[in-house]
């Protein structure tokens, strides 16, 4: 069931997410589109999320943008950094000033985040929680899997020391895990839809960015084609999966696979090697101190790729 | 003691590994059912793309367990390319044996022909050589008038682009003049036949004029393409009980078969214990001219309409896994609507994988046409009328095998019974 209404406010609004923002010329969206959209979201009874340029918007987009219940996604560069629920971090910088009580997405690659593991570890502790995005995790090795389990080790330790010491720090890639008692992904197409400056419907912002289709427009309404597919019970391998944490991002699924509802190998395990560290985390804290009572112990399993099961399912 | 001749399983009882060489995308013909709607005279495959394709396969054998393969070529019309073709086999079973790979001496070269160069000296030397390790089908639609009506002759405006129906001429005669010489070098062959919409009227003559050709083997299909008419159906299943009462009454089922009937059809399906897919796409592997892989020729481009091709990899970066996952994990019920998985006759009704994703909303194999419902649901009226038919006739001869008049009469009772 549809809940969320993304309005990407420009062509330069940051990215969130896995995608590139590959449009360098701004190009707000129209006043009467940006109203259009927030009418829609009333109708439809969805949480307006904004995703905001790095310039200042003209007064009467403020205006309107106020006139519904929203949350604010911004650059760390953005001139709304300070106001934004969510700030991006293009990159990592060790400069980078951390508010104790904000929420971060850290945007890198895999050179960045292997060669500045150490840096960005000591920041976990510095924000109410911290999100790793992988730009370019579709590209990974079995060399890059290993690195990246050498990384989520490390974070263990920063984060099993800080929870020693009663501080809950944050970190989507470890910590998620824990919570969950069923997959919580990003759901583009079920829970979210994008609108984009061209005043058309996309599935998320990068379904626009990367010229993929659109799934309606504003004078049109919205057109789902297939939309059980972007539903977990139409996803083959994810319905059999607990890595529950996992993005399962639709658009790297389409990128990769060319189906929406079917990651990659590189997605999968990705996504396994942080449930397992998350596993690992979670049993360490509790030897220490009593820790997510109500939660049950993440299982053992043996497969870092949920696919090698199929034969199992079919 | 009578029996009832049963369809074959197909060489390596269908678990072999096909690999399809796209040789070329010409034919002599222009069948007017035809899914090849990218076919061309330019798109050859060399030797050169046709080598490296066998290398980069032979040199991966770990990502082809398969016991054993069927090399198969495809076109167009793969007997024009014969001499490319001679050449890739000898290299395969010097390398196959060089290699001392698995496939050695587990291996078939198969065909699927318009048999109209049949009876060349470079076919026949080919055949000689080969023929312990070869299948050969040669589609021939049945009677003249319903083969003429759409396997017809390319002409000259069609090449260009153009064509009427007054230049149209059939190949009925070419075809047929190699069917003898065929059936004596393969006498266990089989046919394919296709029905579209103008096909209909004339199924049960065909069925039989191929019987007298001395081809036991029918095999027969609707296309999966929505070409179907209003009432289409209803001649449908009544040429097939006309078929059916023909091929009892004349006895036909001891000697010969026809795929239109068939003892596992029509019956409901269960969601969990029958839910493979029923196409085999992604577990074969389809290579074309430019040296491009794809899960199956009906992905290639010049298979589809109104998508792009959905390539898997190519002889220089081998087979992006990827793209392949999509296939191995789907099931039946995940592409199928609720009034398919539901559907009370559902069993052994077809699809095309490739043909999903040409008439799909979106670009996706997740979607499965059924365009072709009507059509089985007919199909199933007609098979249960001809096994109750062919039962009750061995049942008063006391020759039918007990289990199946007990499973006919079982299967026919459930209203009762509820």
């Amino acid at each position: 069931m549809l809940q969320y209404l993304i309005i990407q406010l420009d062509n330069t609004s940051t990215s969130f997410c896995h995608y590139s923002n590959t449009k360098n010329r701004p190009l707000l969206i129209t006043l009467d589109n940006l109203k259009n959209g927030i009418l829609f979201a009333m109708k439809e009874n969805l949480m307006v999320q904004y995703v905001l340029p790095d310039y200042e918007l003209p007064a009467e987009y403020i205006e309107a943008m106020e006139s519904i219940d929203n949350t604010k996604i911004a650059s760390y560069q953005s001139v709304y950094a300070n106001n934004a629920d969510i700030v991006v971090l293009n990159g990592w910088n060790k400069e980078y000033l951390f508010d104790k009580d904000d929420v971060y997405v850290l945007r890198v690659d895999k050179k960045e985040l292997f060669g500045k593991c150490s840096e960005i570890k000591e920041k976990i502790k510095m924000c109410r929680r911290l999100n790793i995005v992988i730009t370019d995790v579709e590209t990974f090795t079995d060399v890059d899997f290993e690195l990246y389990r050498s990384v989520l080790k490390e974070f263990s330790i920063a984060l099993e020391d800080s929870f020693a010491a009663d501080f809950v720090a944050q970190l989507n890639v470890l910590t998620d895990r824990m919570m969950l008692d069923k997959m919580n992904n990003c759901n583009a197409g079920c829970d979210s839809i994008t609108l984009a400056p061209d005043g058309r419907f996309y599935v998320c912002p990068a379904f626009y960015y990367e010229n993929e289709y659109n799934i309606g427009s504003l004078v049109d309404g919205l057109d789902i084609k297939n939309p059980q597919l972007y539903r977990l019970e139409y996803a083959p391998i994810c319905r059999h999966c607990d890595a529950y944490q996992c993005k399962r991002c639709i658009w790297l699924n389409r990128k990769t696979t060319f189906e929406v509802n079917t990651p990659s190998h590189e997605q999968c395990v990705v996504s396994h090697l942080e449930r397992n560290a998350s596993r690992e985390l979670m049993m360490s804290v509790r030897e220490r101190v009593e820790f997510l009572s109500d939660k049950e112990e993440i299982k053992d399993i043996s497969y870092l790729d949920p696919f090698d099961l199929r034969d199992e399912w079919l | 003691m009578e029996k009832i001749k049963e369809n074959s399983s197909g060489w390596s009882n269908g678990m072999a590994r096909n690999i399809t060489f796209i040789v070329t995308k010409d034919c002599q013909l222009a069948c007017k059912y035809c899914y090849l709607v990218g076919k061309n005279s330019n798109e050859r495959m060399t030797w050169e793309v046709a080598k490296q394709a066998i290398d980069y396969i032979l040199s991966h054998e770990d990502d082809f367990k398969e016991e054993s393969v069927i090399w198969d070529f495809i076109g167009g019309e793969p007997f024009l390319e014969i001499d490319l073709i001679d050449k890739i086999c000898d290299y395969v079973k010097i390398e196959m044996y060089r290699r001392n790979h698995h496939w050695f001496n587990s291996y078939r070269f198969s065909f699927s022909t318009n048999g109209i160069n049949y009876h060349t000296e470079s076919v026949q030397n080919f055949i000689k050589k080969n023929i312990e390790h070869l299948s050969i089908g040669i589609t021939i639609d049945g009677t003249k008038r319903k083969h003429d009506l759409n396997r017809i002759w390319k002409t000259a405006d069609m090449k260009k682009g153009g064509g009427s129906p007054e230049e149209e001429r059939g190949s009925y005669d070419d075809v047929a003049r190699n069917i003898p010489l065929w059936l004596e070098q393969f006498p266990n062959a089989g046919t394919k036949v296709t029905i579209s919409s103008a096909d209909i009227p004339y199924i049960k003559e065909s069925v039989l004029h191929l019987y007298s050709l001395g081809i036991h083997e029918v095999n027969i299909n609707c296309v999966f393409e929505n070409v179907w008419q209003e009432k289409d159906d209803v001649k449908f299943e009544e040429q097939l009980l006309e078929l059916a009462d023909a091929i009892i009454d004349g006895e036909f089922y001891k000697d010969y078969t026809c795929s239109f009937f068939n003892e596992n059809l029509g019956k409901p399906l269960d969601r969990k214990l029958q839910n493979q897919n029923w196409c085999g796409a992604g577990k074969m592997l389809s290579i074309d001219a430019a040296g491009n892989f794809y899960p199956c020729t009906r992905f290639a481009q010049y298979s589809l309409r109104d998508k792009r091709a959905w390539m898997i990899g190519n002889i220089y970066d081998g087979i992006d896994k990827n793209k392949l996952r999509p296939f191995l994990v789907l099931d039946r019920c995940i592409q199928s609507t609720l009034e398919c998985i539901e559907c009370e006759v559902a069993e052994g009704c077809a699809w095309c994988q490739g043909e999903n994703y040409d008439s799909a909303d979106t670009s996706t194999i997740y979607q499965r046409s059924t365009a072709i419902c009507k059509m089985h649901k007919a199909r199933v009226r007609a098979n249960n009328y001809y096994w109750n038919k062919l039962f009750r006739k061995l049942e008063f001869k006391g020759i039918a095998k007990k289990e199946s008049v007990d499973y006919a009469k079982l299967s026919n009772s459930n209203n009762l019974i509820c």
